[in-house]
């Protein structure tokens, strides 16, 4: 390379760079790139923006961090360290972009995509859709549902003790379908139960605190329905 | 270069000051700037890292071989801790065992001794290095007493399981076991940059870029590959870090994240992390088998090249991991091709090893039959990745034993059989002591008998389609057939039985570091450069004025030429 | 305790002082961090056309002044290294101070312009282009506050004429951060 001609190796290096003059040149491609996009026209915007950050960047580069007059191993390096980037853009692209494959859509980013698309297009509209959007969470829950995805794993899905992740445990875990259950509990005491763990009432540590799940609302609706297992009750 | 030897040597007299003023044992052994015991304290951290790897494998190995009994030293194992020891025992064994063993501790050893300089040419990057290491290490052990107990979400941390506390149930130990991995990916972009700078910069007087023992090329190369890829998983990184505490949407597909994004990032970490410990392993392999084969490498330009081809390609492999996660089919076309084309230059490498060992005058010494084995069990490791990669075979073994046992049949060899093999073999450099070959040879049978009998099992579990990450089979009839039970209780009996003959090994350690043999320079009768100093080396490795100059490559053996066998690199002639 | 510095500092195979071949070496591996970063922004932003909606909301004259203040930094921290070649070390020491000024700043402003945004409702909750927009500027501004920290020994050394080789180091360091905002400013303000 014949710019190390004039490289020697204690950084004593003579560049004859103007600064001052790159730096008026950046300044300048720097007004351009702001000004530019304010046209409003889509390649104008992607050619003064990205394109002149790129002149731009290759100006600190070569002339302030002079890589110009630096050995080619640097260069090397720090190439591969670049291309390593767009390949793996490129690798990842087809997927994180795709929001469809052959045999399956990702409904929830498309939805996203058109809640997002139809929020643009109306203005105004957001309160309304935000206060429909709570409705939705707050009609969402479902004591009997949640039983069904936390608890029936080892309580059973009739809530006899019998689930699947249940049978190896010891102690067992309890069946609400047992009188002799209730005897010794109350609703006070199966609510702590759920919120802080088998534990904090001296039982098993297998029963987990499940607290960080649920509001105090929900906590009170999934009591009430392990509450409704209770025999006695009828 | 030649002719600017001695002015060099003059120059370096005069920049040089006095090595031997008294330190205190704190300042000496614990903030000490030189890389020998930095390499030692890496080494011992990672040891007991390794301990602590193990008892973890240990626990949940009777756990899965005898459902529900009380482990003994442990207790009864439940589904969240069973996920908290698998995590912590991958996170532990890939980093914070391999890593800092194989690369750290001997890196910082070797480069310095093996190009001839006195030390790092960053020493102090190279404590803070360390000093942030052990803090990770700190951190990951502190994220398993934490409320909520350790996080369970596989070492490979996919979200949106670990990206909030409500899916994982361990908020503040999936949020500390991240910082931890962070924070040790710090200490080893420091370290790293460390090795390259000092290799690139600080050889010898004479040692041009063929003559750098490969070990070093190997370590080096391995923290390039580090350095490029594990960018990405940081940037990632605080991602789910931010997912989790600011309960940000980056990987929640229904705020418009995108969980498969995480995937793609950690794995284009996680695939040349593989061979980022590899190459290191490779490289303490062939200098073990140069010297007890008394033969110069076969091929030196070639295994550096193939280092090289094989970590570019180990960029391009990443999605082989996600063939089942729903990718882009056409990629995974891609991704196979590209993962087969890579066992060409590990298998070219293993090809060097055995043209060295062809003809040689071979002495079957405790490190000796370490290397061998790293041959012989990695190719299995090797040849059950080929059904792996191939995206049809894949989609059946995915997440399977067979898939463990595939990677442990690398790891192993890799992170155990090469630390073992480098271990024995600098250990009377490290501490100017021999081991004692007998017990050396004992412990070697007792680990890689018991090791086949762990794992040949758990292939064939995973073929017959048992799945990982289950707590208790016993709750899967489906997969769960009885006469699987058997098998597994053998890989668990194997495990105990390789544990404890690990035993030896430390009796072994202790004993012949108090009262073994006095080692002299060179036991070994090797070529490369460190061999040519005190064993242990001095502080500033040799005296300041007899710091060596290079003649020749490091794997001159058995010339015609010479009387002795062996021919030095620093003799002059 | 006084080290003594080891003659494999003084050793220089490649030509390149060593100091100066492990910034490029850390800015090899900052590539891949920034690049991992804008590489996830840009894959969801062209996925995510309703994005612009959301990026209509940032500031672009903020975020041009931002840039003008960087570049002007950069500009003075060259300045630094050609007083430093020229063994003028309290000059140095002089552009090296402004250029710490410069990052004080940008971090001002850069402050200012969150607090507005959050005080919108604009926080890094409430849509992922923000949380990317808080994530990439944040880990920008974390190597800006770095920067000018380290600036500050370097200017100290350099002030009573000790380790003017550092001068170029910081620079270099500097002119990356600088470099990376260039591509920032486009991507988070101007792509509408």
């Amino acid at each position: 390379m014949s710019e190390n001609i004039h490289h020697d190796d204690h950084g004593h290096d003579d560049h004859h760079v103007n600064y001052t003059k790159i730096y008026l040149t950046l300044l300048v491609l720097f007004v351009i790139s702001v000004l530019g996009p304010e046209l409003g026209i889509r390649w104008v915007t992607l050619i003064t923006a990205f394109g002149i950050a790129i002149v731009k960047a290759r100006l600190v580069v070569n002339n302030f961090m002079h890589l110009a007059w630096e050995k080619r191993i640097v260069k090397w390096v720090l190439a591969t360290s670049l291309i390593l980037m767009f390949l793996m853009v490129a690798g990842v692209a087809p997927d994180v972009m795709n929001h469809e494959g052959n045999n399956w859509e990702n409904v929830a980013a498309k939805a996203e995509v058109e809640r997002g698309l139809a929020y643009m297009a109306g203005y105004g509209g957001e309160e309304e859709e935000e206060g429909e959007a709570e409705v939705v969470v707050a009609a969402g829950f479902n004591a009997e549902v949640s039983f069904g995805q936390i608890c029936a794993t080892c309580h059973g899905a009739g809530g006899a003790g019998d689930g699947v992740a249940g049978a190896a445990l010891d102690p067992p875990p309890a069946s609400f379908t047992d009188p002799a259950f209730w005897e010794t509990r109350d609703r006070e005491r199966i609510k702590t139960v759920i919120r802080d763990g088998a534990a904090a009432v001296g039982g098993s540590a297998l029963m987990a605190p499940w607290g960080a799940l649920y509001t105090e609302e929900q906590l009170d609706q999934v009591t009430d329905y392990v509450m409704s297992f209770n025999p006695g009750n009828e | 270069m030649a002719d600017t030897v001695a002015d060099v040597q003059q120059h370096e007299a005069h920049g040089h000051v006095d090595h031997h003023h008294e330190q205190s044992w704190v300042s000496k052994y614990v903030f000490s700037v030189d890389h020998k015991i930095i390499a030692l304290q890496y080494l011992f951290t990672g040891m007991f890292m390794g301990i602590i790897g193990g008892y973890m494998a240990y626990v949940f190995r009777m756990q899965l071989a005898f459902p529900g009994i009380s482990v003994p030293g442990f207790g009864q194992v439940s589904p969240g801790e069973y996920n908290a020891l698998i995590t912590n025992h991958g996170s532990i064994m890939i980093f914070w065992v391999a890593m800092p063993v194989l690369i750290a501790a001997f890196g910082n050893f070797l480069i310095p001794l093996m190009i001839g300089a006195d030390d790092m040419v960053f020493p102090r990057i190279n404590r803070l290095s360390f000093q942030v290491f052990f803090v990770s290490s700190v951190v990951l052990l502190l994220s398993l007493f934490v409320e909520g107990g350790g996080f369970g979400g596989a070492w490979t941390s996919y979200p949106p399981l670990s990206a909030s506390g409500d899916y994982n149930q361990t908020e503040l130990g999936a949020t500390l076991w991240l910082l931890a991995v962070a924070l040790e990916f710090v200490a080893f972009l420091l370290g790293g940059i460390n090795f390259i700078t000092t290799l690139m910069n600080s050889r010898a007087p004479g040692m041009r870029a063929y003559d750098i023992p490969l070990v070093c090329w190997m370590i080096v190369i391995a923290s390039i590959l580090f350095m490029l890829s594990v960018g990405p998983l940081l940037a990632g990184a605080v991602m789910l870090l931010f997912d989790q505490v600011l309960n940000t949407g980056f990987y929640d597909p229904a705020r418009g994240g995108d969980p498969i994004l995480w995937q793609h990032l950690f794995w284009f970490f996680g695939h040349p992390e593989v061979y980022v410990v590899l190459l290191p392993a490779i490289g303490i392999t062939v200098e073990v088998m140069a010297t007890f084969a008394r033969k110069k490498i076969f091929g030196y330009k070639m295994v550096l090249y193939t280092a090289v081809a094989t970590g570019v390609l180990s960029f391009f492999v990443w999605a082989h991991h996600q063939f089942v996660a729903g990718i882009d089919p056409r990629m995974a076309n891609v991704f196979t091709i590209t993962t087969l084309l890579i066992s060409v230059p590990i298998a070219e490498m293993l090809f060097v090893m055995i043209a060295t060992l062809y003809g040689g005058s071979i002495t079957l010494t405790t490190p000796m039959l370490w290397a061998l084995s790293f041959m012989a069990e990695f190719l299995i490791g090797g040849v059950t990745g080929i059904f792996l990669g191939a995206s049809g075979a894949d989609i059946y073994f995915h997440d399977t034993y067979f898939v463990l046992a595939h990677f442990h049949y690398t790891f192993f060899p890799i992170a155990i059989i090469g630390t073992f093999c480098a271990f024995t073999y600098w250990f009377p450099k490290m501490f100017g002591r021999m081991m004692n070959d007998t017990l050396g040879k004992i412990h070697f049978w007792g680990t890689i008998i018991p090791f086949n009998f762990i794992f040949i099992p758990l292939f064939v579990l995973g073929m017959g389609g048992q799945h990982r990450r289950i707590y208790n089979f016993q709750h899967f009839p489906d997969i769960a057939g009885p006469e699987y039970f058997q098998l597994r209780q053998i890989a668990t009996i194997a495990l105990l039985v390789m544990l404890a003959f690990q035993l030896v090994f430390f009796y072994n350690v202790i004993v012949s570091w108090m009262k073994g043999e006095k080692a002299g320079k060179n036991p070994w009768k090797a070529n490369t450069l460190e061999w040519t100093t005190e064993s242990p080396p001095p502080h500033g490795n040799w005296p300041v004025d007899e710091l060596p100059t290079v003649y020749r490559g490091p794997y001159e053996y058995g010339h015609p030429d010479r009387e002795e066998d062996y021919w030095p690199q620093n003799l002059p002639g | 305790m006084a080290h003594a510095r080891p003659i494999a500092t003084t050793r220089s195979a490649t030509g390149i002082p060593t100091p100066r071949l492990a910034v490029w070496w850390i800015l090899a591996s900052e590539v891949v961090i920034f690049g991992g970063l804008l590489g996830a922004y840009l894959m969801h932003r062209l996925g995510h056309p309703e994005w612009a909606e959301a990026a209509s909301h940032t500031q672009t004259w903020i975020g041009a002044l931002n840039t003008f203040v960087l570049l002007t930094s950069s500009f003075t921290a060259v300045l630094a290294h050609q007083a430093a070649e020229k063994g003028n070390g309290k000059q140095a020491a002089k552009f090296l101070g402004f250029t710490i000024i410069g990052a004080l700043l940008f971090l001002v402003i850069k402050s200012y312009e969150w607090t507005t945004e959050i005080l919108a409702g604009y926080t890094i909750t409430a849509n992922n282009f923000w949380s990317f927009y808080y994530t990439a500027a944040g880990l920008h501004a974390l190597h800006v506050i770095a920067g000018a920290i380290i600036m500050g020994f370097v200017a100290v050394d350099a002030f009573r004429g000790r380790e003017l080789h550092r001068v170029e180091i910081i620079g270099i360091y500097w002119h990356f951060v600088d470099v990376v905002w260039i591509f920032l400013f486009p991507l988070l303000y101007i792509a509408k």
